[in-house]
Order: C-alpha cells, then structure tokens, then sequence
C-alpha cells in the first residue's frame, strides 16, 4: 500500500464530515468534490466510500436524508449531526497537531 | 449493459443480510450512483458497454462491497449490547441467587421478559430483541418437555396438541426473525440446546413429574452460571461486526454452556448425550441459514429498474 492509500485510509472519516459540513452531499457528489477540492491527490476508491458513510450515519454523525430532484431522481444527501461537527473538530485539531509535529521533524536542519 | 449492473446489484443484494428496508435503501443508494456515474461516462463518449464495466469495476467486487456495508450497519451499541445480555442475565441471577424458588420473582420475570419482547416485536425488531425473544421460547419448550414426561395417557395428550402448537409458534417466530437476518435466529435459538441439556440433566435423576426443589437447588448455580455465559456471547455478538466473528461466538458459546450441563452431571448424561446436544444446536443455528437460502430463491426477482 502506497503512503497515499495509507494516510486516506486513516483520515477518510475526517475527509468525509469536513465535506458534509460544508453542505449537504450525495456519495457521488462527495467522490466528485473530494477530487475536485484535493486536485486529484485524493481519489476514493468508490466502494468504500458507502460502507465508510453508513458507519458515519450509525455513528450518528452524519444524518442520510432522500430527496428528489425535478428530473424525478431521488438521491441521499448527508447532513453532519451536532455530534458529527464535534467529532470533525477534534480530528482537525488532531491533524494540525500532526501536521506541525511532522513538519517539525521533517524541515531542513540549519546548523 | 443493463443484464451486468442489474446483475451486480443482484448480488450485492444477496449478500448484504440487511432487514429489508435497509436492504432497499442500500439498493436504491447504489442504483443512483451508477445512474450517476453511468450518465458522466457516456457523456465522456464511452460506450454503453464500456460504461457499465468500469462503473462495477470502480465498484469493486460486489461481495466484498455487501460484507463492507454489513459490517457498518451490523455493529450494535453498547446500549443495545446490555440490552441484548439482560434476559440471560437476568435469568442467570434468578438461578445463581436462588430467587427462582419464589414464585413472585419468577412470575415478574416471566411477565418483564414477555412484555419487553412483545414492546420490541411492536417497534421495528431492534438488534437487542433477539435474546429476549429465545428467552420467552425458552418455557414454551421446556413446559412442552415436562408434558413429554407426564404418564403415558397425558404424553399423548401433549404429542396431539401442545407439541404441534408449540413447534408451529417456534418455527413462525423463527421464519419472522430470519427475514433479517438468520444469525438473529440463531442468536434467538442459542438458549434452547441450553435448557433441554438441564432439563434432560435433572431428568434423568428419575424425578420428573414430580420435580425436586432439593435437585434443581443443586444445579441452581451451574444454570445460573451457563445463562451468565449466555449473556456475554449476546452481548459481544451484538457488538461485533464480522459475520464470521459473530458465528464463532455462537458456536463457542454454545460449546460451552452445553460443557457445563454436561461437565456437572458427567455420570447422568455422559458423552452420548453431550454429543447429541452438540447436534442438536449445530442444528438449530443452521436451520434459520438454510431457511433463508430457500427464502431467497424463492422471492428471487430482478433489482435494477433503473437504464434504458
């Protein structure tokens, strides 16, 4: 597994309630945003994107709701729950935290 | 095009062992991606053909995508957990503690274990409902084991009419329950193999009609401690999400407790027994699996209304 693969493995949770907090979205939606918003540095493998949103949903942090659209298709939009805007804050600060360690760790050294 | 993806969802379907509503929404959810992804792709100049292939394909596997959405939605709470544990619980402390000789205590128990499955029964068939549901089958069997052993005119009797009514309420509860999923049933059923290996156990010693208080005393504990046991494996049943994990707990459960009837009374059942026990549960839990596979080809239809 490419470290690609394996850090959106690990953050596909955060990835996803930061999107729904955004507004609301429907899975193909959110795989066409996902890849918009990260260049195309983030490309869901479709599958797992509905096992990932439905643990979400029975987590309760996000809320599926069916809507139809005037051409007659019905599609489910995911809105973040109270518990989910939680959730998303205390993984983002989890990331910053990360993000300043690795950084930290990684720049160059000047001696 | 239309025969491959109605095909895939076919067997996502097949194999996602959601109550049917989930099971619809899931369908319904999927259809609408590849309605999407399908329009994008032949926007793009791709062919029909060409288009439903790489719409599965970005899919993945459509056995692996069910497995992946069961297990999201197969995992209880630990709410839902403790819920599922208190029946057996409950009837482990009725033993352990040796409330069982109270006629009260027992009775509230009887009428708490009925009305919390029929409340579960009315309201949705929740994940904890199993448990008590095998709990209220538990005294119609063993009511309709003790008529089996009443002098020769009265068995008849219970063979003529209890037996048959008893078997047709089981098997109903039992058809019901497997239209969400069979291991629901076989989490429901794990009691039975329990309480016919004690009945036989106490049985055997030669006292039944006329039961002893002193005898079932004796076992009082170990019956409290195999329904504790019970307890456990519901619960933990409840908060797993693996199928093959969920079976294991079954069946290790059911080892078990069928160990402990027949570790404390050895002499009285011995290995022949212990091992037609051990069928009979293997039994009980496959049944509600084969039910369902025969259900299933039975209601067979095609899922994909949607594409030209």
């Amino acid at each position: 597994m490419t470290m690609r693969q394996e850090s959106m493995k690990g953050s596909v949770d955060s990835l996803l309630l930061y999107l729904v907090s955004q507004q609301p979205m429907y899975g193909y939606q959110i795989i066409k945003e996902l890849g918009r918003r990260s260049q195309g540095y983030f490309k869901f493998k479709e599958g797992t994107l509905y096992p990932a949103l439905h643990r979400l949903e029975r987590a309760g942090l996000v809320r599926g709701e069916w809507q139809r659209l005037p051409g007659g298709q019905q599609r489910k939009y995911y809105h973040i729950t109270e518990a989910g805007y939680h959730a998303m804050a205390e993984q983002r600060n989890q990331w910053r935290d990360f993000v300043v360690a690795m950084n930290l760790v990684i720049q160059p050294a000047y001696h | 095009m239309a025969t491959a993806v109605s095909h895939y969802l076919e067997s996502v379907k097949d194999n996602l062992s959601l109550d049917l509503s989930s099971e619809t929404e899931v369908i319904r959810e999927l259809e609408s991606h590849i309605e999407d992804r399908l329009h994008d792709l032949e926007e793009s100049g791709v062919s029909e053909e060409e288009a439903a292939n790489t719409c599965i394909r970005l899919l993945g596997p459509a056995k692996q995508l069910a497995h992946q959405i069961y297990e999201a939605h197969s995992q209880g709470t630990w709410g839902q957990a403790l819920l599922a544990a208190m029946p057996h619980l409950l009837f482990g402390l009725l033993f352990a503690l040796n409330w069982w000789q109270n006629v009260g205590w027992f009775l509230a128990m009887l009428v708490l274990v009925f009305s919390v499955a029929i409340y579960g029964w009315r309201h949705g068939r929740p994940f904890w409902l199993s448990p008590w549901l095998g709990d209220c089958l538990m005294p119609v069997v063993v009511s309709g084991l003790f008529l089996l052993c009443l002098p020769t005119g009265w068995s008849w009797l219970a063979i003529a009419v209890y037996v048959p009514l008893a078997l047709w309420l089981v098997g109903s509860i039992t058809f019901q329950t497997i239209k969400r999923d069979w291991l629901y049933s076989s989490l429901m059923l794990l009691p039975m193999p329990v309480a016919i290996g004690w009945f036989l156990s106490a049985q055997l010693e030669g006292k039944f009609p006329g039961y002893s208080t002193g005898l079932i005393q004796g076992y009082a504990p170990w019956i409290g401690l195999s329904f504790l046991v019970l307890a456990v494996a519901a619960a933990v049943f409840i908060r797993l999400r693996q199928r093959w994990l969920k079976i294991a707990v079954l069946v290790m459960s059911g080892l078990l407790t069928l160990t402990l009837v027949c570790g404390y009374g050895w002499y009285r059942l011995g290995l022949p027994a212990f091992l037609t026990l051990v069928i009979t549960m293997l039994a009980l839990f496959l049944t509600p699996a084969l039910l369902k596979r025969r259900i299933k080809r039975g209601e067979h239809r095609p899922v994909a209304r949607l594409l030209p």
